[in-house]
């Protein structure tokens, strides 16, 4: 059996996002701010729990980006880990992605980049 | 270390923020707040001022060729921000010392970042995004996402000083909505 990973989202001098990955549904969220001192470390063990959980469980995958801001560090890592998504997918996987961006045209224009730059599939929500 | 500095000049001369000193984690974070909360009463341009003030800032904590220790003791660039408040948009300029050999790779890349019409940037972003998470020309996307949020060019000028190095200003227009 697979732990899930819960991480508090801080707002202090650096920003961690709140992650919620849970393994018995596949049902995967990251909210908040990412704006980190150590980005790829932070997000090397989210992308290790992705890739256990596609490698062992072989689950579907119902991924939620919440994000209401990141900073370019960070955009590198989410493109690292929608690449997984899309190679699982590639493979047969059953992937559900959804990213609740801030009303704003800019905002907007960064997911469709993130749908040219992966191949995947982007379901694009405007935030309450 | 320098005294640290922030001002609320608005009336005299339209500087809304202004800071000089080291830029480490937590006076950062200090002006970040003062950024987001209260620059303007527009939640949407704060939240550009704040992108545009993350990328530079952290430029000049790496890159300053002014260094200082911090707190902890850990080695930290020196620079300048202002933020100027005009009555359609707002002025984010920073400015470090630096060489003439390290500063025209990124003069370089702003005239660059400049010729390029928003999808061509767009389209350079997602390369830069590709390329390995290199140290070497890290502060590439950071132009990029700087120019992108702007929607403006980058401007910057290079002012020689006494002791031979260079005092580099960046410069960008925020128009407010």
């Amino acid at each position: 059996m697979m732990e899930d990973i819960h991480i508090e989202g801080v707002h202090e001098a650096y920003f961690t996002p709140t992650v919620n990955f849970e393994a018995s549904t596949g049902r995967c969220e990251i909210s908040g701010e990412s704006y980190l001192e150590e980005t790829s470390k932070f997000y090397a063990r989210l992308i290790d729990w992705l890739k256990r959980y596609i490698a062992n469980v072989k689950g579907p995958l119902s991924f939620d980006f919440k994000l209401s801001y990141f900073n370019t560090s960070s955009s590198k890592c989410l493109v690292d880990i929608l690449d997984v998504l899309k190679n699982y997918q590639n493979a047969g996987g059953e992937i559900t992605v959804n990213w609740y961006y801030d009303d704003s045209e800019e905002e907007l224009e960064e997911v469709e980049d993130f749908i040219l730059e992966t191949g995947l599939d982007i379901n694009k929500i405007p935030m309450e | 270390m320098e005294s640290a500095v922030t001002s609320k000049r608005r009336a005299v001369d339209n500087i809304a923020i202004s800071y000089t000193g080291i830029f480490d984690t937590e006076i950062l974070s200090v002006l970040a707040k003062e950024i987001e909360g209260t620059l303007s009463p527009d939640d949407k341009v704060n939240k550009k001022v704040f992108k545009i003030f993350i990328e530079l800032a952290q430029n000049i904590a790496f890159y300053s060729l002014e260094r200082e220790a911090n707190a902890e003791g850990s080695d930290t660039g020196v620079g300048t921000m202002v933020i100027k408040n005009f009555d359609d948009h707002y002025v984010f300029s920073t400015g470090n010392k630096t060489t003439m050999e390290n500063i025209i790779p990124v003069m370089e890349k702003c005239d660059n970042i400049n010729s390029m019409s928003r999808e061509k940037l767009r389209e350079y972003r997602r390369l830069q995004r590709n390329m390995p998470a290199g140290e070497k020309g890290g502060g590439n996307i950071g132009l990029i996402q700087v120019a992108l949020t702007a929607s403006n060019p980058l401007e910057y000028s290079l002012i020689k000083c006494p002791d031979g190095t260079y005092f580099y200003i960046i410069s960008v227009r925020i128009d407010k909505e």
